[in-house]
């Protein structure tokens, strides 16, 4: 305080707090959490979260504040038990101050890991937390990642006192198609409730009772049923909202995390993918936060979309429907494609919007720089459902990428190729996923040659004479460029599934047998060939130990 | 090949450059005696016929026991196995079992904290769960699977150690069978719940209050508050 004296008359404090002495920058209107959390400082806290407002109900995050000099302390009244007299003795003790509701103010003191005063509250804290808790960790889908789990480590470490019968809730309540509810584990933190108030815009949940007989509930004659469901279960700090797509599944000390991209629409969530690699399965997605994207949430339908990373997969080559090796759809697609340079006006070029910009990129390449190609088109999902929160109606994690690429030639829809389809006699196409009607697409293309590069089963991979297992994006790394034209990084989780390989790698070979220069062998070589191209790295390593 | 190369360089058997190091071992001597054979084996004869005297001298005038009528004595070694066993100790660790409890339903709530302590990655789980009439809905689940490949286990106990419902025990007493495929050791639930401890009891001496038993509390908004 004293050094702070002859500075503090003619200029303004900087904004900065001392948290157990050590000093951190504010943004003015921060609390003491806020700043701290961006400081990489750990509060411990329940109800309290980044993303939404204020609550302060859990009281885990109290924390001691010094008066300032020369004013007294508050203080409060307390009665403390004597064990010589063996009777309650009159006694105080420090007002300690919710860090998540406190603001910070230029020079303040905040005493948290230091301070005697906090570590017996939050231990307090933490007992009556876990008063009426059934600590059926064993059949908990949280253990593992659970905050009373971690805070009882951190900050009780004792058994509770209380003798009586614990009061009991309802358990496994449906709140609605994907979340289970166990009013016994619940410690009504309300993030659930702030959750679809403030960011679903759907309050249909409510705390009902008072006291230790408080339970979380759905309005009457709803369900929870909006879009971002699996989202209160995602920010519950406890077990008490389970999703039913994950429960019962794995215990997730044995999963394993990679950054990836959402791919169920063009906003390019920040995603977690989280897989088994012991037997090569994906379990769940989980949002990763990222200011700029999805900040710390995500959709049902992204959320549940880590499926198709197994669902409907392709995981051979076929030639003519029948399964063939590598080699050999390579050899046959050698014949069948065979100086392709010199037919090129009659050649069709289909990019997919479903694809990474690895794999676009070496397919325009292959067709413009090696083959020739005029006629590109673009393909994808067809439109789907949006909002103004996370999803957009353009369900294609990297159409803005593809029109990027192919800027020179801007690619058509497929409903063009549709229309001229007798000008085509060969199609090369990524991807099997067409916004044009499956019917409509395999008349047209009846009797053309057609190949395919593609993960999942669709239309063009019905209708393709040779096609190529292509991994999906977890299965390799690729970049994605999302509606507001940021190229992202999606990291390789799991091992490819068959004979899949990244679809760069298969269109690198397919113009090496066609007799082309496509020398692309390692990520690092497409990635070089594909600069100036700036890929962004995914956000800081660090975001997958940080929890809001 | 290479037709010349540098004469600094060693060849590579010698390891690190050294020389090798040499010892000479002598051959056997090739003189009469042995070339001849019948004094070799008039040699060895007449060490077999001198102990042969010798022990029969100690056992005429009982210098030592007889080990033919030792036998016939009482305190022999030799068990008659495997109708005869050696008693085993109280906490011999044998063949798994799941244990179960009234109403015949698995006691495993299906936590995997059994084939997470396993050193072998021997036990698989699949967990389930009860149905809504099920008094132990929301309550416990239950595995759907339970699966132990007893080649890989190492009997450490670790799974016993582990379980926080005493539902694995391997207290059957019983060493895996010298089956005649792999796939026999392939231990599914209802097998590991078929087996009986050393007392031919399938349930478990530690008994506790379940959810769903008479004796449970049973509270619920309704009929305690």
């Amino acid at each position: 305080m004293t050094a702070q004296a002859p500075q503090g008359e003619a200029t303004k404090p900087p904004n900065i707090i001392r948290i157990d002495g050590r000093e951190i920058p504010f943004e003015p209107g921060d609390t003491i959490i806020k700043a701290a959390h961006r400081a990489g400082i750990d509060i411990p806290h329940y109800c309290w979260h980044p993303g939404l407002s204020v609550a302060a109900n859990c009281r885990m995050c109290l924390v001691e504040l010094p008066p300032p000099a020369g004013r007294p302390a508050m203080r409060l009244d307390v009665l403390r038990w004597d064990p010589e007299k063996q009777d309650y003795v009159p006694d105080s003790k420090p007002k300690l101050q919710p860090s998540c509701q406190q603001q910070c103010a230029p020079g303040m003191d905040v005493l948290s890991e230091s301070s005697e005063n906090v570590a017996k509250a939050r231990a307090a804290v933490q007992e009556l937390l876990l008063l009426n808790h059934p600590v059926d960790c064993p059949i908990c889908d949280q253990a593992g990642e659970c905050r009373l789990q971690d805070y009882w480590l951190q900050h009780q470490r004792s058994g509770k006192r209380m003798k009586q019968e614990v009061v009991h809730k309802p358990k496994a309540l449906s709140f609605g198609p994907t979340i289970v509810y166990d009013a016994e584990r619940c410690i009504v933190c309300t993030r659930c409730v702030r959750f679809s108030e403030e960011v679903a815009k759907d309050p249909v949940l409510s705390v009902r009772e008072r006291g230790n007989l408080n339970e979380i509930t759905v309005s009457p004659g709803r369900e929870l049923d909006h879009d971002y469901t699996l989202m209160t279960e995602h920010v519950c700090p406890v077990g008490a909202l389970t999703s039913k797509d994950f429960r019962f599944k794995a215990r997730v000390w044995f999963l394993r995390s990679a950054r990836t991209v959402c791919q169920g629409c063009s906003t390019g969530c920040n995603a977690f993918l989280d897989f088994d690699p012991r037997n090569n399965t994906p379990y769940r997605h989980r949002p990763r936060e990222n200011a700029e994207v999805n900040q710390y949430w995500m959709c049902d339908e992204g959320m549940l979309s880590y499926k198709r990373a197994v669902e409907g997969r392709i995981t051979s080559a076929l030639v003519g429907g029948a399964k063939v090796s590598l080699e050999d759809a390579l050899a046959e697609a050698k014949s069948v494609f065979a100086k392709l340079e010199s037919k090129k006006a009659r050649v069709a070029v289909v990019l997919s919007a479903q694809h990474s910009l690895e794999d676009n990129f070496a397919l325009y390449t292959l067709a413009k720089s090696f083959i020739g190609a005029e006629s590109f088109f673009v393909t994808g999902k067809p439109l789907g459902k949006g909002d103004d929160i996370l999803m957009s109606e353009d369900k294609n994690p990297n159409t803005a990428g593809v029109l990027q690429l192919a800027a020179d030639t801007p690619p058509k829809p497929m409903s063009e190729l549709i229309a001229k389809a007798d000008a085509f006699d060969y199609v090369i196409a990524l991807g099997s996923d067409v916004e044009v009607e499956a019917a409509e697409l395999i008349a047209a293309l009846r009797g053309k040659k057609v190949l395919v590069v593609a993960s999942h089963q669709g239309p063009l991979a019905k209708v393709a004479n040779v096609l190529l297992p292509a991994t999906v994006w977890a299965e390799c790394d690729g970049t994605f460029v999302n509606k507001q034209g940021l190229a992202q990084v999606s990291e390789r989780a799991l091992a490819p599934r068959g004979d899949a390989q990244p679809g760069w790698k298969l269109v690198a070979q397919l113009g090496r047998s066609l007799g082309f220069a496509t020398e692309w062998k390692r990520l690092s070589e497409i990635r070089r060939a594909m600069a100036p191209e700036p890929t962004r790295a995914p956000s800081a390593p660090d975001a997958q130990e940080a929890r809001p | 090949m290479s037709t010349h190369a540098p004469e600094s360089t060693k060849p590579w058997t010698k390891p690190r450059g050294t020389e090798l190091t040499t010892k000479v071992i002598a051959r056997p001597k090739r003189d009469f005696e042995v070339q001849a054979y019948l004094p070799a084996v008039a040699k060895g004869l007449a060490q077999t016929m001198s102990t042969f005297f010798r022990n029969t001298k100690e056992m005429v005038l009982g210098q030592k026991s007889d080990p033919v009528l030792e036998g016939f004595s009482d305190g022999v070694t030799t068990l008659q196995y495997p109708e005869e066993k050696r008693p085993y100790p109280e906490r011999f660790r044998g063949l798994h079992r799941l244990t179960i409890r009234d109403d015949g339903s698995p006691r495993c709530v299906a936590c995997l904290c059994c084939s997470t302590a396993c050193p072998a990655q021997c036990i698989h789980i699949e967990a389930g769960e009860y149905d809504e009439e099920s008094g132990r809905h929301g309550y416990e689940r239950y595995p759907v699977r339970f699966v132990i490949d007893e080649l890989r286990c190492i009997f450490c106990g670790f799974c016993v150690e582990a379980c926080p419902c005493d539902a694995i025990r391997m207290d059957t007493g019983m060493h895996a069978v010298p089956y005649d495929s792999r796939e026999q050791f392939i231990y599914e639930r209802d097998l590991l719940m078929a087996m009986t401890g050393r007392d031919g009891s399938r349930k478990t001496a530690n008994p506790r209050h379940e959810p769903g038993d008479p004796s449970h509390p049973g509270l619920d908004r309704e009929h305690a508050h």
